[in-house]
């Protein structure tokens, strides 16, 4: 196998999820490895944002006393406040990180949530 | 009893707490950062919640991630395991006021216990020897009182800590001049110059007690531990019963450990660390209210289970032991702190992917650990990799062991301390059991 091939061999695994491989031709055998753990794997295409919980507690679309008014189709602004997250006496704000369209709401009020949890997908404008 | 824990802690001390409770029928729940996706603790639990991002005081010591986490799955208890929030009083109290119960002291014992002059005033109320040092600040007087405990001595700045502000004097020639320098320099260091005698204990052994006391005033104490092989103050190797204590002083130790636990109204299980001095006089350190990482040698000679005793404890239930049947025990226990550390140099940490887990089996070895081949030791968190605890019917078999597990061990993808615990069991001093809290130190200059 020359340098070229071994390139190009390594350029495919990275596009799949295999993190080693092993090629053998008779006598010769050859081993790559290459890092494709699921952080460093990032070959998904897409301008959906996620909009993560900023925190593990329970999800609520508004403050208490305040009526939720978020639906899907709504446009939002960068910063604008999406719900907050209660944990234990902490009151976490979720803001939208882009300008755009909310296209999936993926949270229910009440629900617990965990941290990173992704609760809404907005496609940026 | 309790349905449901929440164990506030990551990898082996986690999956040890985790065990137990498997054993008792309780459901486990895991917590864990958003580094921590791929650690063991989080597969051995029934349930695991993401708490955070992979920076400690944002997850594992943020109190209200915990606390929340403990709520949305409905645990009853937590189990904060040993480092992060096991000992802070503001974490134990946030959880009594959220109906949550905290498997550890009170919030009042944690912080009397935790602040050293509180806990000495408690330990000589208790009857327990404590350094012999002056009360308070030394201002005049000084030969008398300093002859009054005895050369040699050290003199501290009141206003220290961490060993800052320390002078050893060993002859009463030197008091004079050590004295002046002592003070100058706490003043340039702290602003205070105020400076206190205590007893140097010149080459001590550290041997502690693990003891455990519940709500119904039931005390109980182990055999002692000594933890000796240390270096900078980390523990490396852990031994009981110690090969310095006989019988007679066994009892003395584990009567003050009772003591002290009666004194402080203390509900739990805690340890009590002692410093010894070569004629066998100990004195009175400091407490740990949590489980500690060398607890498996007192379990593993005594054949009992410190975490089950704790979650008694923590649901209002009698201790399951005797105090007879807590002090009695059978043969002798090492345990082996293996870290991720290059010890050529300096014990710089290593971190990497383990690339080959091969572990020591067979009679009387006991392993905790989370590491497991293709796993990714992360870097925020310390450097332990495991705890080999090996057992045998006395200290010359458990030694031959050690080194016969310790043979067995391969790690591959990053440097371990492996030979470092390979040349602790060979050296002669150790194999005859004198060794003290400097015995690492000229171990390791004895190989440069």
């Amino acid at each position: 196998m020359d340098i070229k091939s071994l390139g190009k061999i390594t350029k495919w695994m990275e596009s799949t999820d295999l993190e080693e491989i092993t090629w053998r031709n008779g006598e010769s055998k050859i081993s790559l490895k290459v890092n494709n753990s699921p952080e460093s794997h990032n070959k998904f295409s897409s301008t959906i944002t996620p909009v993560c919980s900023p925190s593990i507690g329970v999800f609520r679309f508004a403050h208490p006393g305040k009526a939720a008014v978020l639906k899907e189709g709504m446009t939002v602004k960068k910063g604008a406040e999406l719900g907050v997250v209660a944990a234990a006496k902490e009151l976490k704000p979720v803001p939208a990180p882009v300008d755009g369209v909310i296209k999936i709401i993926s949270v229910e009020d009440g629900q617990a949530v965990e941290y990173g949890q992704p609760l809404f997908f907005i496609e940026p404008k | 009893m309790f349905k449901k824990i929440l164990v506030a802690n990551r990898g082996e001390i986690a999956i040890r707490v985790i065990r137990t409770l498997k054993e008792m029928g309780i459901r486990s729940v895991a917590v864990y950062s958003e580094a921590d996706r791929a650690c063991l603790h989080v597969r051995e639990a029934d349930e695991a919640v993401c708490i955070g991002p992979a920076m400690a005081r944002e997850s594992y010591l943020h109190i209200p991630a915990v606390i929340s986490a403990a709520k949305v799955t409905g645990a009853e208890a937590i189990h904060p395991g040993y480092g992060f929030l096991s000992e802070n009083p503001v974490f134990s109290a946030a959880c009594v006021e959220n109906g949550i119960v905290f498997i550890g002291p009170s919030p009042r014992a944690i912080e009397m216990l935790g602040h050293k002059s509180s806990a000495r005033k408690i330990a000589v109320k208790g009857g327990i020897p404590v350094t012999p040092g002056t009360r308070d600040c030394v201002t005049k007087d000084y030969l008398k009182e300093a002859e009054k405990i005895g050369f040699p001595i050290m003199i501290k700045a009141a206003a220290g800590g961490g060993g800052k502000g320390i002078r050893i004097v060993r002859e009463k020639e030197k008091l004079n001049h050590e004295f002046e320098m002592a003070s100058s320099e706490a003043k340039a260091a702290f602003s205070n110059g105020d400076v206190y005698f205590e007893k140097y204990i010149d080459c001590p052994r550290h041997v502690e007690v693990q003891f455990a006391r519940d709500s119904m005033g039931n005390a109980i104490a182990f055999p002692e531990r000594d933890c000796s092989i240390q270096r900078r103050h980390q523990k490396l190797l852990e031994e009981s019963p110690s090969p310095a204590v006989n019988q007679k002083l066994r009892g003395r130790l584990e009567e003050a450990a009772i003591s002290l636990a009666d004194t402080a109204g203390y509900v739990g299980v805690g340890t009590v660390e002692f410093l010894m001095d070569r004629e066998k006089n100990f004195y009175f350190m400091e407490v740990n209210t949590r489980l500690q990482v060398e607890h498996p040698v007192t379990e593993t000679i005594t054949r009992t289970d410190l975490v089950r005793e704790q979650v008694l404890i923590a649901a209002g239930e009698k201790l399951s032991l005797s105090r007879a049947r807590a002090s009695a025990f059978d043969g002798h226990a090492i345990e082996h702190r293996i870290n991720a550390e290059d010890f050529s140099r300096n014990f710089a940490p290593s971190v990497g992917r383990i690339e080959e887990w091969i572990v020591p089996g067979g009679p009387g070895i006991r392993l905790d650990t989370h590491m497991y081949h293709g796993y990714t030791l992360p870097i925020y968190y310390d450097s332990m990799l495991a705890k080999l605890i090996v057992w045998g019917p006395d200290r010359a078999a458990a030694i031959a062991r050690s080194r016969r597990a310790l043979g067995e061990f391969r790690v591959g993808g990053l440097s371990t301390t492996i030979d470092v615990h390979k040349m602790i069991v060979d050296s002669p001093e150790f194999q005859t059991g004198d060794v003290d809290t400097g015995f690492m130190e000229r171990l390791l200059k004895s190989r440069q």
